[in-house]
């Protein structure tokens, strides 16, 4: 009686998840903070005010309630204001609230938990939300700029400045302005690494996966791999962040004073300005404007919130049922995009003709991009024209399958962990133990002749048991 | 720091190598002659192509074009880009797109003509094709630079003039049975005499007027173009198109009325022409020798003027009304009120017939009409019934079965087989042909003009004497460029018609292509696998979930009442299919009169909803009641066939606007396999004519449906046996006579390439069955011993 389990099986290693992306949102963000940070943050009236902002409809209503009472409210009181249908919402933003130390437990005489908000939170949303205090926007500047900037210039500028990074990434060949340090937070962040022969940076597959992204969700998921280094540079992060904030709810087409920075706020201003988030005529002028791209930092997240006018370039790609891509643009950027998952033919001045293929798609889907990023990409930038006509679908649903196909084409094998079982003594043994794996469904795969099972792994403690009972009553 | 690499660089090699591959084994045709490209002139082998070779790739691979053009400021309202290398694409959404359309299909092959960006393509046959329908070097010029965003590349601008400027300047004419050599530019009349060989093709009535470089010049004539049923309705302005020119440049709207009155003016205005009579049996060494002094001769037969031939009886009936791109193809082919010859490319289904008899009603001489099979000898003689008032005694067929009385009648109706057979015939056939060839035939339409090869074609030409050729074809399309030289044998593309154009407005079918994925068996695909490759396309074709699917589809439609037709090009799979489903199947051997009933049985009798087809099928089988199409079994990768299957169920059906789709089109292939790559391959053609197909990887309730064949392991292990059972010969696909197979050798008149053949041994393979497979292929004097 010898039977014996050789071990789990190696498949294990085999089960790979590529790595994606992860778009964290302010709530993801903010959540991983110590307690302390977040207490810490909560010291500005624009910090509470953005988070309020960002908190679920429900998260809104309790704070709302509670905000003016000074006594723990019991929990149960709390639950009773949402109807018994909505209990899954309460508990979770419930725990939302509480990830964010926006409010905490505590302890109501007589032995009922309640919750209570957070002091620090509470004083400063009251000051956000009610003024008073000390004045928390940023200080308007001085006199009239005698060069005054309008939107629309502004708008061109942090456009040049952000795809300064992005065709960085892309590896086109120009890349002056682009400094260092923005390429330390490249690399950081996971969206470039060294090339191993030469050491020069190049994208990986999350850099890829981020250039698919919206303009908004580039500039967020940039800023918080920046603010994860910013410590490291000696800056406050409690500091950038809520500069950061205050940013976004500034005017747009304003200029402001930086009169009263600390030292440390004037590199983040800096840096800033490199990536396009505010404009600065010179280093040294004490007056800068915010862009676009800061305004909508904190915007991003919940999509009903108000999005200041998309400032990409509106939709420009036709694709047609033949698989071939037309892109009305004249951008580097836009074209080496294109170019991840396409077969690039001609270049006219204001036209780029290409090709879907189905190995221009088996590159990208090796660089790690997958079909969904893909279409969702090309959905966003579909030309107009392909939303008139009597189809109204951006894109040709058979080229959207097809994609979707070649992706499915490259995922035929199905990964199960199990346990092997093998040197039977008797054929007998083995036709028991294989009969009970199959009635129970834990079977994967077995092999009458050699007398090997593999059952499935959760199960093998089950089998195991069986297995002992069953020679013990032999 | 340096800049980061493209991820993508170091697979391109690789993946430029494997396309190429794929072109390898892109299936090659039938035609075998090799030497046939000496009848082409030399400029049509120029190729804008070639201005394209040493343009800079940009950083992404793609052709970088904008240092050789510059963006015109009013771009946003101009329809086109040109590219260096010839090809055009235009918007379809651009308020000129119907002007622009126009003229590139004048002057440019399409390409790919999707819902929103078609693409086209300069090529030398198109612009030879330009110029013989009246257009000229400069106009051509300024109109596509009027129409482009950007300014045009001076490589195009100096093609165009290099393939426009010597041809169509010469007409080869027939009038009162004397041929000319005619054009309006005396001084090229003068280049080409100097030529000796040319010089003596020449023929001088009066020998007294000896020193005569003087040319017979005349006034051509103010002539009305002929009408055809209905008057265009296009001259009346409608206030939405008026609308629309507000937003179009005003050069191009002038432009383009002046190129329209042009036409007109040149069709109406008297034009003085000088010209030459030519020797009559050197017609060929003259047109031969033209074509090498580049200066190929368009062959125009005024009509009119002939008096020798007499004329025939022949009108269109009252109720037969051209619809608009008929039309618009005809007065392509008689602009100046005589006839030109050349091709008419109009989607199957959609009224090739109709243009053919036009044509023939038009010209009022004896015509010939030759197509390709029996089935489609009488089908046209029904056709010339329907449309015509032509009747029995009027209209002679000529083909192995039926050989009417040919003496006296006016149209003859027969197939390129029959004028073409070079061995005995009866002695009839014998007195027909000899008929037809002392004949002088005022029309030849040549129909499914893209399945003949040059050299099948030649010897026609040789046979048949006729003053004008009109093919007709709905693919003008082959895998090797054969194609390319009809445009000097019969004459340029006249008119090719959009697809998609006509399917919105419904004179065409609307269809729903799929491609139906079929998982292989583990046991058929370890066999393909480890087989040889004759063996695998049987493997695949006979995949048990192949004929599950097949079986499912035909269940599903015939419960909606429609009408089927399954494709097998491989004859084992025909057969076994249409015995075990228990339909009726036409293949190669079917006789005619069994074809015919059938065909009949499948118009009329609501039992016989599904038929079985090989590939005698593909073209001019006329089954206006199929709507549905399932292909188990194909030919490689043949764009043609394709789209000539597709054509069987394009007509028009009842009720055409009220679904989205009245007809389908099932491929089904077996994944994994071969098939896969001939199935893409197969579908460029249509793809690019802006259908598309539709990926089905399971067809939803076919778990459902009750008593399916080869459900089981053990069927299909049957089945397996059987497949592997299979002689060599099942895996070939059929080969039909005359059409020649791809080894079929080089002489017009071989039939197939198999010895059994000769014989007659196509049919009476030795086969052995396993048991219960056998049973229904008994000879009946056996089954009678065995009970």
């Amino acid at each position: 009686m010898a039977d014996s389990e050789n071990g789990s099986s190696s498949q294990n290693s085999l089960v790979v998840k590529p790595i994606n992306l992860e778009c964290k949102n302010l709530y993801d963000y903010l959540k991983t903070r110590s307690r302390s940070t977040l207490e810490k943050l909560y010291n500005h009236p624009t910090i509470c005010l953005a988070v309020y902002r960002e908190l679920p409809e429900l998260a809104r209503q309790y704070v709302i309630r509670i905000l003016f009472v000074e006594q723990p409210v019991p929990q149960a009181v709390v639950a009773s204001w949402g109807a018994q249908a909505f209990s899954k919402e309460h508990i979770y933003v419930s725990k939302v609230l509480s990830e964010l130390s926006v409010w905490q437990e505590a302890a109501i005489p007589g032995g009922l938990l309640g919750w209570i908000l957070s002091v620090t939170f509470k004083r400063n949303l009251k000051l956000a939300l009610l003024g008073g205090g000390k004045p928390w926007s940023m200080s308007s500047a001085l006199e009239v700029d005698s060069k005054a900037r309008d939107v629309s210039f502004l708008d061109a500028y942090s456009l040049e400045r952000w795809e300064c990074v992005l065709h960085y990434m892309v590896g086109s060949q120009q890349q002056e302005g682009i400094s260092a340090d923005a390429v330390r937070i490249l690399l950081h962040a996971g969206l470039m690494k060294r090339d191993e022969d030469d050491g020069s940076p190049v994208i990986t597959r999350q850099g890829f996966q981020f250039l698919l992204l919206d303009r908004q969700a580039q500039v967020w998921h940039f800023l918080l791999q920046y603010l994860d280094t910013v410590e490291q540079r000696g800056l406050n992060l409690v500091e950038c962040l809520t500069f950061l904030f205050q940013l976004s709810f500034s005017t747009l087409g304003k200029d402001y004073s930086t009169e009263g920075m600390s030292p440390g706020l004037l590199i983040f201003l800096q840096h800033l300005r490199e990536f396009g988030l505010v404009y600065q005529r010179k280093r040294k002028v004490g007056r800068f404007y915010p862009t676009r791209l800061a305004l909508n930092i904190t915007s991003m997240q919940n999509s009903e919130g108000p999005v200041l006018e998309e400032d990409t370039p509106k939709g420009n790609i036709v694709v047609e049922t033949n698989y071939r891509v037309y892109a009305y643009t004249d951008s580097n950027l836009q074209v080496a995009l294109i170019g991840l998952f396409t077969e690039l033919l001609y270049r006219f001045p204001n036209l780029v003709v290409g090709v879907i293929t189905r190995d221009s798609i088996r590159q990208a889907l090796k660089g790690g991009i997958t079909a969904d990023q893909i279409i969702g990409y090309l959905k966003q930038h579909a030309h107009t024209q392909m939303l008139q006509g009597e189809v109204k679908q951006p894109l040709p649903p058979t080229v959207v399958d097809q994609i979707k196909l070649w992706e499915i084409e490259r995922n035929r094998l199905a990964y199960s962990e199990g346990v092997l079982y093998s040197q039977f003594l008797s054929q007998a043994d083995f036709n028991i133990l294989k009969e009970y794996a199959e009635t129970n469904g834990y079977l994967i795969w077995c092999n009458k002749e050699k007398r090997t099972l593999i059952i499935n792994k959760s199960a093998h403690d089950d089998v195991k048991k069986f297995w002992k009972r069953y020679s013990k009553g032999s | 720091m340096g800049p980061p690499k493209r991820s993508g660089s170091k697979n391109e090699g690789k993946s430029k190598k494997r396309r190429k591959e794929e072109e390898e084994w892109t299936y090659e045709e039938d035609d075998t002659n090799e030497g046939e490209g000496a009848a082409v002139p030399g400029a049509a082998a120029r190729d804008a192509e070639k201005n394209d070779q040493n343009i800079l790739e940009d950083e992404f691979g793609a052709k970088d074009y904008r240092s050789q053009m510059t963006l015109k400021a009013d771009n946003t309202s101009r329809p086109l880009w040109v590219a260096p290398n010839g090809h055009i694409f235009l918007e379809s959404f651009s308020p000129v797109y119907k002007h622009a359309h126009d003229f590139l299909i004048a002057i440019s092959e399409p390409v790919c003509r999707p819902e929103h960006i078609h693409e086209y393509k300069l090529t030398a046959y198109s612009l030879y094709a330009a110029v013989s329908v009246g257009l000229q070097t400069n106009d051509i010029i300024e109109y596509l630079n009027r129409l482009s965003k950007c300014s045009i590349p001076d490589g195009i601008v100096e093609f165009i003039k290099l393939c426009t400027l010597s041809y169509g300047k010469v007409k080869l004419v027939l009038k009162h049975n004397k041929y000319f050599v005619e054009s309006p530019f005396p001084e090229i009349l003068q280049k080409l005499l100097k030529d000796p060989v040319i010089q003596e093709c020449r023929l001088r009535r009066n020998v007294e007027n000896e020193d005569g470089n003087e040319f017979i010049t005349q006034v051509q004539e103010k002539k009305n173009i002929p009408t055809f049923g209905s008057k265009p309705g296009g001259d009346q302005p409608d206030p939405a198109a008026a609308a629309a020119a507000a937003s179009v440049p005003d050069d191009i709207t002038n432009f383009y009325d002046k190129m329209d009155n042009e036409e007109e003016d040149e069709e109406e205005s008297s034009l003085q022409t000088v010209s030459f009579e030519v020797n009559q049996e050197k017609i060929e060494v003259i047109q031969k020798r033209c074509i090498e002094l580049e200066h190929p001769l368009l062959a125009e037969y005024d009509f009119r003027n002939d008096t020798i031939n007499p004329d025939i009886n022949v009108d269109l009936r009252p109720a037969a009304v051209l619809r608009p791109y008929q039309e618009k193809s005809l007065r392509k082919m008689f602009g100046n009120g005589r006839a030109r010859s050349g091709v008419i490319v109009l989607p199957c289904g959609a009224g090739k017939s109709l243009v053919g008899v036009t044509a023939c009603c038009t010209v009022r001489k004896r015509a010939l009409v030759l197509c390709n099979s029996g089935v489609s000898v009488e089908q046209w003689k029904q056709q010339f019934k329907m449309w015509s008032t032509a009747d029995d005694s009027m209209i002679c067929r000529f083909t192995s079965e039926a050989k009417d009385k040919p003496m006296g009648c006016s149209i003859l109706v027969t197939t390129y087989s029959m004028i073409t057979h070079t061995q005995r015939r009866s002695w009839e056939a014998e007195q027909t042909m000899k008929w037809l060839q002392e004949q002088e035939w005022g029309i030849m339409v040549l129909d499914e003009v893209h399945t003949i090869p040059a050299k099948m074609f030649r010897r026609v030409l040789t046979i048949v004497q006729s003053h004008c050729k009109l093919g007709l074809t709905a693919t003008l399309l082959r895998e090797d460029d054969k194609i390319a030289d009809l445009n000097f044998l019969i004459g340029p593309k006249l008119y090719e018609a959009n697809w998609l154009e006509l399917q919105k407005r419904g004179f065409i079918a609307r269809v729903q292509c799929a491609e139906v994925w079929c998982p292989m068996t583990p046991e058929f695909y370890r066999e393909y696998l480890g087989c040889k490759t004759s063996k695998r396309l049987l493997l695949y074709v006979m995949n048990p979930n192949k004929f599950r699917a097949t079986q499912y589809l035909i269940r599903y439609h015939e419960r909606r009442g429609d009408k089927t037709i399954v494709f097998s090009d491989n004859v084992f799979a025909l057969k076994h299919y249409a015995i075990k489903m228990n339909k009726p199947y036409i293949y190669g051997p079917t006789s005619q009169g069994e074809r015919i009933q059938i065909l009949q049985n499948f118009k009329f009798n609501p039992k016989v909803n599904t038929i079985f087809v090989s590939k005698v099928a593909d073209t001019s089988f006329d089954l206006p009641e199929a709507n549905v199409l399932i292909q188990i079994s194909s030919h490689g990768g043949s764009r043609r066939q394709e789209a000539q299957r597709l054509g069987r169920i394009l007509r028009a059906k009842k009720g055409a606007i009220a679904e989205e789709y009245n007809a389908f089109f099932y491929t089904l292939v077996s994944q994994d396999t071969m098939e896969m790559n001939y199935s893409r391959k197969r579908q460029r053609f249509l793809v690019n004519q802006g259908y598309s197909y539709k990926v089905v990887t399971k067809l939803a309730g076919m778990d459902e449906e009750p008593d399916l064949m080869y459900k089981t392991r053990e069927e299909q292990g049957q089945l397996l046996q059987q497949v592997l059972a299979a002689s060599d010969i099942d895996c070939e696909d059929e080969k039909i006579p005359g059409e020649g197979g791809p080894r079929a050798g080089g002489s017009g008149n071989r039939k197939t390439g198999q010895m059994g053949s000769m014989s007659g041994a196509d049919d009476a393979v030795y086969y052995e069955y396993k048991k219960n497979a056998g049973a229904q292929h008994k000879h009946p004097l056996f089954k009678k011993f065995r009970y």
